[in-house]
């Protein structure tokens, strides 16, 4: 089963394209890939499939709905939950709270009137927080604050926020950026892992082509907002225009 | 919160180690629910003491040369502090046009007095409802903007409604002279607010004080619920990462709009009291110093807070009203002259007070407590 497809997906940004014409299916459980060189639209379209931006044309259809006319919290309340490229946590919050919110929003909805309740009748909320926390390591921590936390655990914190909303779908954009070798390595197996235990379809956008190589079924190659080549890893490593692309990139 | 131990790192390492905290930690949290009692038992106990405190006890009172109507005066302005500092301290959100719902429910109440019913707990109920409508109004339309944006939109609507006030609306609300023909009856039929309590008056004086002391422990239980409820843990949320706070699946939009409902209706049970208090509406009481008014008091206070703009409400209006009244400066209880004509400056020692708290103690008079408190139990209590 399709459970996201765009159809001829496209932003500008005035006379500039920086997402032009996508077309993209995944499939339940599938884990592909975005990559394409610095500018070539790829948090552009994680921004327009999570409707943080309005697309200027095309499509979006998740679990067979549109989903273009969408609010953000509507999008996550679907079930598409999303990491950004800059790890975007609560940064004077403690740790646990941090997933808790993201619990509260997966377990109570997008609102509720629910101010005159106190948080001690929701027991469930505080206990899906910790297995989360526990599923990225980040128990022990629980009681640090955010913002004290060390960068590789700053971002993984963020996947816990993303993993508490408890999506079908999660996007990545970048999500070892700025780690050392072993924490890329370790966020590598945690991939993994949730994807595994939580049946988790993937859409990861990453320049760390182990990364890309070790999460990946499928990889889609953007350059100038376009899709210019698709398929299994070994495929597109040998495409010449995917080559140009980098090399193009580079040069400019 | 921020009273237990922060836990390190290598509590990670240990898998006993996390179970057997984990297993601890469920005990706090019934002790939350007892800390609620608590809060508002202390808060009735405080508000019991205060007026006399403040106006008749030895010694103390002689110090502070505090008096009992003052002490109604800085309850009244410490719920609409309290309130405006949900939107403030909590939810992140800087509204300059909090004299819209303040004053708006101070003319209502005061309407509602001479047209409906002079029943004082319908007054504060009406003043009430009518500033939780124009939140609703306004925050429908300022929170479509966030920032500098919407403190603009709302210091507009604010003057707006002072402007209404003073010239088209003027045959109902008398303009600038003010509403003058506010009428307070008994409460329950049966209490004249302006007569002392018999038996009690040397603590609590007036019925109008339990009056309005009572609807104050109301407004801090009914706030602490709320940062206690689903809704603390969001605005928080919303304070430190709205975007995050959108795409964990929260309609910020509508929090943020709870919120300010939440705050403008403690602004308009403040606004209503503050027209039986005086039976009297001022019309500055829309204008947009009042507006700044509150601002001043939350942050003199302290906005990581619940009781830090409380504090700021009382300390504001104490320079305010009794500073002023000084004529001259002598040491205490002497007849040693310091200064003459001290009480002249007294904005000038407000700025200076504000000023102070602000540089020395960024998070206010509260965080100052706090640290202080933390600083005795250290050094009492040791390590164990
Ligand atoms: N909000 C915006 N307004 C104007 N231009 C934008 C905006 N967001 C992105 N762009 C432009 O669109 C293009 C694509 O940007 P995008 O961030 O999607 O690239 P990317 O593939 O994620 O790059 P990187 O690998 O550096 O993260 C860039 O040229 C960028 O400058
Ligand atoms: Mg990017």
């Amino acid at each position: 089963m399709v459970l996201l497809e765009t159809r001829g997906l496209t932003k500008s940004f005035g006379g500039l394209v920086a997402v032009d014409g996508v077309d993209l299916a995944i499939e339940e459980g599938e884990s592909i890939s975005v990559i394409g060189p610095n500018g070539a639209g790829k948090s552009t379209l994680i921004n327009l499939v999570t409707r943080m931006l309005d697309p200027t044309a095309g499509e979006i259809e998740f679990k067979g709905e549109s989903i273009t006319g969408y609010e953000p919290h509507e999008v996550v309340q679907k079930g598409v939950s999303r990491s950004f490229q800059t790890a975007s946590i609560f940064p004077e919050l403690s740790v646990e709270e941090n997933a808790q919110i993201a619990s509260l929003a997966a377990e109570h909805g997008s609102f509720r009137l629910n101010f005159l309740r106190h948080r001690d009748n929701y027991g469930e909320v505080e206990a899906s927080a910790r297995e989360i926390l526990d599923a990225v390591d980040l128990l022990g921590q629980r009681n640090v604050t955010a913002e004290d936390l060390p960068y590789g655990d700053k971002r993984r914190l963020e996947l816990a926020i993303a993993l508490a909303s408890e999506p079908d779908l999660l996007l990545m954009d970048e999500p070892t950026a700025g780690m050392s070798p072993e924490e890329t390595a370790a966020t590598v197996r945690l991939i993994e892992r949730v994807k595994e235990e939580l049946g988790l379809t993937i859409l990861l956008v990453e320049h760390d082509m182990e990364v890309v190589f070790n999460v990946a079924d499928r990889i889609v190659v953007l350059h100038r907002g376009a899709v210019i080549a698709e398929g299994a890893p070994e495929e597109v490593q040998g495409d010449p225009e995917v080559q140009e692309a980098y090399l193009g990139g580079v040069e400019a | 919160m921020s009273d237990e131990p922060t836990e390190t790192a290598d509590a990670a390492e240990d898998g006993g180690a996390v179970v057997e905290r984990t297993r601890r930690r469920f005990p706090s949290w019934s002790r939350a629910v007892e800390s609620e009692w608590f809060v508002v038992g202390a808060t009735t106990v405080a508000v019991a003491l205060f007026p006399w405190l403040f106006a008749r006890a030895p010694v103390v009172s002689d110090l502070l040369n505090g008096y009992q109507d003052l002490a109604s005066l800085i309850l009244i302005w410490g719920i609409f502090a309290m309130g405006f500092n949900l939107l403030l301290g909590y939810t992140g959100l800087l509204s300059f046009g909090h004299a819209a719902f303040w004053g708006g429910a101070a003319y209502a109440a005061g309407l509602f007095s001479t047209q409906v019913s002079s029943s004082p707990l319908l007054i504060v109920a009406a003043g009430t409802v009518f500033a939780a409508l124009l939140a609703w109004v306004l925050g429908f339309v300022a929170l479509r903007r966030g920032g500098i944006y919407f403190a603009i939109l709302t210091l507009a609507f604010g003057q707006m409604m002072y402007y209404m006030a003073l010239s088209p609306l003027s045959g109902i609300t008398n303009g600038e002279n003010g509403y003058t023909d506010v009428e307070v009856g008994q409460l329950f039929g049966s209490f004249h607010l302006r007569y002392p309590v018999p038996g009690l008056d040397w603590l609590l004086g007036t019925w109008q004080y339990v009056f309005v002391g009572a609807i104050t422990v109301l407004c801090v239980a009914l706030a602490y619920r709320v940062l206690n409820s689903p809704y603390g843990m969001v605005f928080r949320a919303i304070r430190e990462n709205e975007q995050r706070a959108e795409f964990v699946g929260l309609n910020v939009w509508r929090y943020k709009l709870m919120a300010f409902i939440i705050s403008g209706s403690l602004a308009g049970v403040a606004g209503s009291l503050f027209t039986i208090h005086g039976s009297y509406v001022p019309l500055e009481s829309l204008y947009w110093t009042t507006s700044g008014e509150v601002v001043i008091m939350a942050v003199l206070g302290g906005v990581g807070s619940l009781f830090g703009p409380i504090l700021g409400a009382g300390l504001y209006l104490y320079v305010e009203n009794i500073t002023s009244g000084i004529r001259e400066l002598t040491v205490p209880l002497t007849d040693v002259v310091l200064l003459d004509g001290f009480g002249a400056y007294w904005h000038l020692i407000l700025g200076l007070v504000f000023v102070a708290v602000i540089v020395l103690f960024p998070r206010g008079i509260w965080g100052l407590f706090r640290d202080v408190a933390a600083g005795i139990r250290r050094l009492g209590g040791g390590r164990r």
